[in-house]
């Protein structure tokens, strides 16, 4: 683990517990980042490498739990939660909402920093499937707009003579179809492609049973 | 003898000379048939001589024509009577003229006899009597009454008046026959024997009154005589004895005014002779400006004037007609009318003057009295502060007052314009907006003969309208018709304005009352409703009158509908009292609206008075306070949930508070303790990031006893808050915060208080959560106990202290010092700080608090607090 692939970003408005998280994640070979309140996260560039957010319930600005709902709906670091006097439906609503962990002041060493871990761990995971998926729909754009209908025809698992029945074209030209799409995908096998149809979220328009009985 | 012709000429020259004094006359021959009347009288009759002649019918008289038909009977059986006796005529009637009115005359007559006593003919005159004599003064019913032949057979003989009676005796016929007003006079009457007895003689107008008294009858040495020698005034004294016997006074005079004849009564009345009257008084003639005896008979201020006009009349020749006053015997003086005319020869020169004196002091006086009294009526009619106005019966404007005629600035007369009636005219000086209604109501007054009444504007001269009241009633004739219109017509424009002021004033006062947000009603004096206003109408839903039912007074019944039963008895117990004394009266009571909701009101209402200081009548007003009512319960309410909730929460919040405070440095210490151990135990250890994190401990430690040390200071400060209080109110008020609930939690409180104890400088709030807390921590001490949950509280003097206990049957303490160190709790949900700061406030009052075990269980919390020395009673 290098100690430049991954982050932490602190927020808590006590300049104190800021200096301390900042030394004990420092004597753990952890970078930090401190903010004194959520705007001030909000506004502040950061760095594109594996990241987690220890995040004061109490902040001058924005209630630490609203920060979490507010920044929910785009890509985020896990959140691990601090309070100074934590109360059960507070924590249950940061879990549900998918924080890490949720720990009361004075915390110790060790369930800090097993929580800091978990969440940068849980970030690179995501992190990596976030990029494998950017690949695939960079790869998909580069499909043509005829090779786009046809691959749905394929991964529905109809035979090659119904989809070319499908688009109204000869069985030959939608095998050239179907071989640029197995190629622009990267795709080993038919079953591959299927899986990289499911990561794209693919809709499935067609199945063999229903387009079969049709032909019949 | 005397031939017919020379008679008729003998009675002739008669008539002309009382024609030539009178201004007219008449003659007929022995028989009554007319050969003369005067010209002028003729045209006024509108008839000629011959139709005087000649009857109309069958046995009636030619002048029947113009005799009103009731007086011409009497008339003519009176002229048919001289003509037979040959007894003087005089008879009073009506007598039709030429414009077809018939108007009062007196027509009189006398006969002329010749040298053997044979009536040669009649000459007489006719006298309007209805022109210078009032109606009041005009004797009417005697005339008609009593026939003339009758009442002069009443009156005495002159030959029974003694000699020196009769002049008066005739001068007071005669001024009964002329005035019309009955003279009294005293006479000496003589008697069968020969001997006089005084009597009085009452004379009626319309007595026959002969003046034909002999001269020669009369007493040698009376002071009255013919003068000797008549010269050539023979004619006028002919003349001058014409006329007295129609007049009664008359004379004669010569060129130079020298008297050749007087009548007897002339002289006597005057007490002058001829010889007295013809004494010179200055060298001079009279004619040259001498005066004569006679001057003395002429009242002082008219004789100048008189004395001139005769002289120019004796020059000139011409008829002298004068009034003055006439100095009378009894010292009187009386106006006298004197008409005299001269008498020519053949030549035309003048050779006498002959002439009558005719009393006309009731005349004068009449007329001066009359004149004084319409002067006075018309400085009333013009002085009257109102219009006075006269309509004829078609409505034309025949009069105005002066002020009225100021007001328009014309007078009645000025009505008259061209293309316009009179009536259209003064319709147009009403304002253009009642001038049709004006019309209309005077049209049909005038149709009707109904009284006119009514109120419009009318035009002043300036052309400002005024307001007027006006009325006008007709005045009707005997047969009932309406001859004229009077009307009266007011100003009232300052009493319009000032009505219109005072009911617009009226008005917006009611309004005001209608309008204001508030519940206003009136009662009489025995509190029976008389008035409501709008807003309390519509609240109740009914009206004053709706509640006069069966034998309740509508009070009682509009009471009983409208109070909450729950209020009645207080609210008729203290209105009744209000009206039996009449004292102000303010209640707050439910009071039932129209949909039936009660709501609370505050009533107030308060008597008003008469100058005499009773009472008129009961005023009040009664606001709507059921939200104020309804907030004031619920603030209340809130207020003290507030105040339960900020004793109950203070202390946590508190304490919550304190853990946050506390918790920040604590966590940052055990972070950085962290830190330093790994950097310390780091391969090789890093004692300079140790060092930094160990100096950021021992801050971060510091900071957490700041903590503790800020929250012991902020007791210490609130030290001038105090004031000195008892501690009997502040247990009272701790017990009250706590009441409901030691109530819900099935617990009481049993507080018993020493009493004087002495005041304690302390700070209220502090003091009393200090008590909230122990009593409250006892409480919960009792939660799971069986038996009865009891808290109580003592307070009495120790020393120089007042000790309060507050002790619970609960488990009892088990660390009787822990429980007071801060963050130390044997509560599942306790903060552990509620004792630690208790003690701080205690200790920081100067007093202390401790925990002792009480008997026979549970614990007892005891505080002191410093007596304040200038305290100790």
């Amino acid at each position: 683990m290098n100690v430049h692939d991954h982050i932490v970003f602190v927020i808590d408005d006590d300049v104190r517990i800021q200096e301390a998280l900042e030394e004990l994640l420092a004597s753990h070979g952890i970078h930090a980042v401190v903010f004194g309140s959520a705007g001030e996260y909000i506004d502040a560039e950061k760095p594109d490498v594996a990241s987690c957010l220890v995040l004061d319930v109490e902040l001058p600005d924005i209630n630490g739990l609203d920060l979490q709902r507010q920044i929910a709906e785009g890509d985020h670091p896990p959140i691990v939660f601090i309070t100074g006097h934590g109360d059960i439906p507070s924590s249950v609503s940061a879990i549900k909402q998918g924080a890490v962990d949720f720990l009361t002041k004075p915390f110790s060493d060790g369930d800090l920093m097993t929580a800091v871990r978990a969440a940068i761990a849980q970030d690179r995971q995501q992190r990596s499937q976030r990029a494998d998926l950017e690949l695939l729909r960079q790869r998909y754009a580069r499909l043509t707009p005829r090779e786009r209908e046809v691959m749905p025809l394929v991964v529905s698992g109809l035979l090659n003579k119904q989809a070319a029945a499908e688009l109204g074209i000869s069985e030959v030209t939608l095998q050239i179809h179907r071989r640029n799409v197995m190629q622009k995908m990267v795709a080993a096998s038919l079953a591959d492609l299927v899986r990289i149809a499911e990561r794209l979220e693919m809709p499935v328009t067609h199945s063999r049973r229903t387009g079969g009985s049709s032909v019949e | 003898m005397t031939t017919a012709l020379g008679s008729a000429a003998e009675i002739l020259r008669a008539a002309k000379i009382v024609e030539g004094v009178v201004g007219n006359a008449w003659a007929t021959d022995a028989d009554g048939r007319f050969i003369y009347v005067t010209p002028d009288a003729l045209t006024f009759l509108n008839l000629t001589l011959d139709d005087l002649n000649t009857p109309p019918e069958e046995g009636s008289l030619g002048w029947k024509r113009v005799i009103h038909p009731e007086d011409y009977e009497a008339a003519a059986a009176t002229w048919r009577h001289s003509l037979r006796s040959g007894e003087p005529y005089n008879v009073e009637h009506r007598m039709l003229l030429a414009n077809g009115a018939y108007g009062w005359g007196r027509s009189t007559g006398q006969p002329l006899h010749d040298g053997l006593g044979r009536i040669l003919g009649w000459y007489g005159t006719v006298i309007d009597a209805g022109v210078s004599t009032s109606a009041d003064n005009r004797p009417s019913s005697q005339t008609t009454d009593a026939p003339v032949h009758d009442a002069a057979s009443n009156t005495p003989p002159l030959n029974l008046v003694h000699p020196h009676d009769r002049p008066a005796a005739e001068q007071a016929m005669a001024r009964a026959f002329w005035h019309g007003i009955p003279q009294i006079v005293s006479y000496r009457r003589r008697q069968a024997d020969g001997s006089y007895r005084w009597a009085e003689l009452r004379a009626e107008p319309g007595y026959a009154v002969s003046v034909d008294v002999d001269p020669m009858v009369s007493k040698p040495g009376e002071r009255w005589a013919t003068s000797d020698t008549l010269g050539e005034t023979v004619e006028a004294v002919r003349g001058a004895r014409a006329v007295e016997g129609l007049f009664g006074a008359a004379f004669a005079f010569d060129p130079s005014g020298t008297f050749t004849y007087a009548t007897p009564i002339a002289q006597t009345s005057i007490a002058l002779t001829l010889e007295d009257l013809n004494e010179p008084l200055s060298v001079n003639s009279f004619l040259d400006g001498g005066d004569l005896g006679w001057k003395r008979s002429v009242h002082p201020d008219d004789y100048e004037d008189v004395a001139a006009a005769l002289r120019r009349c004796l020059r000139t020749g011409e008829q002298f007609h004068h009034e003055w006053r006439v100095l009378r015997t009894s010292g009187q003086w009386v106006w006298h009318r004197f008409a005299v005319r001269p008498t020519h020869d053949t030549q035309g020169r003048i050779t006498g003057w002959y002439g009558v004196g005719i009393d006309i002091d009731v005349y004068k006086k009449t007329e001066a009295a009359l004149r004084e009294r319409e002067r006075e009526l018309s400085q009333l009619i013009d002085m009257v502060p109102s219009h006075l106005w006269r309509l004829s019966p078609d409505g034309e404007p025949t009069f105005f007052n002066k002020r009225m005629a100021d007001f328009l600035g014309m007078d009645a007369a000025d009505m008259a314009s061209p293309g316009m009636s009179r009536l259209d005219r003064l319709i147009a000086t009403v304002h253009p907006d009642d001038a049709a209604e004006f019309g209309n109501a005077l049209n049909r007054s005038l149709a009707s003969g109904e009284r006119f009444a009514m109120r419009y504007r009318l035009r002043r001269a300036d052309g400002v309208y005024h307001w007027m009241s006006s009325r006008a009633e007709p005045l009707r004739n005997e047969e009932d018709r309406i001859v004229q219109w009077y009307g009266l017509c007011h100003d009232i424009d300052d009493q319009v304005h000032a009505e219109d002021a005072l009911r617009e004033s009226e008005r917006s006062l009611r309004q005001l009352i209608e309008t204001l947000p508030a519940l206003i009603y009136c009662a009489a004096p025995d509190g029976k409703p008389i008035y409501r206003s709008q807003q309390l109408r519509e609240f109740l839903g009914f009206n004053l009158e709706d509640k006069d039912e069966g034998a309740r007074s509508r009070l009682v019944g509009t009471l009983d509908a409208i109070i909450h039963p729950d209020d009645l008895a207080v609210v008729k117990e203290r209105y009744g009292h209000s009206l039996e004394s009449g004292e102000p009266y303010a209640l707050q009571h439910r009071l039932r609206r129209s949909d039936g909701e009660y709501r609370w009101v505050e009533t107030r209402t308060a008597a008003m008075r008469n100058a005499e200081g009773a009472i008129v009548q009961w005023n009040g007003v009664c606001f709507d306070i059921e939200d104020q009512v309804r907030a004031q319960e619920e603030l209340r309410l809130s207020q003290e949930s507030l105040a339960r909730a900020s004793q109950a929460a203070s202390l946590a919040e508190l304490s919550a508070s304190i853990a946050h405070e506390v918790n920040q440095p604590l966590a940052a210490v055990v972070a950085n303790s962290h830190a330093c151990q790994r950097w310390l135990n780091a391969d090789p250890p890093n004692l300079e990031r140790a060092q930094k994190t160990v100096e950021r401990i021992t801050r971060d430690a510091n900071s957490a006893a700041d903590v503790v040390n800020r929250i012991r200071a902020l007791f210490r400060q609130s030290a001038e808050a105090r004031t000195g209080a008892s501690i009997t109110g502040v247990v009272a008020e701790a017990r009250e915060v706590l009441t409901e609930e030691a109530l819900r939690r099935g617990a009481r409180m049993d507080v018993a208080v020493e009493s004087g104890l002495p005041t304690v400088r302390l700070d209220r709030v502090q003091i009393q959560q200090v008590l909230v807390n122990l009593i409250r921590n006892g409480l919960d001490a009792m939660n799971s106990l069986a038996g009865p949950r009891i808290v109580s509280i003592r307070a009495r003097r120790s020393e120089e202290m007042v000790r309060i206990e507050i002790a619970d049957r609960g488990r009892g303490v088990e660390f009787p010092e822990r429980i007071f160190e801060p963050f130390f709790t044997t509560k599942g949900d306790g903060m552990g700080m509620g004792l630690a700061i208790c003690r701080s406030i205690v200790e920081s009052h100067g007093g202390r608090l401790w925990a002792e075990k009480n008997e026979p269980q549970g614990a007892k919390f005891i505080f002191t607090l410093p007596i304040e020395p200038d305290a100790t009673p």
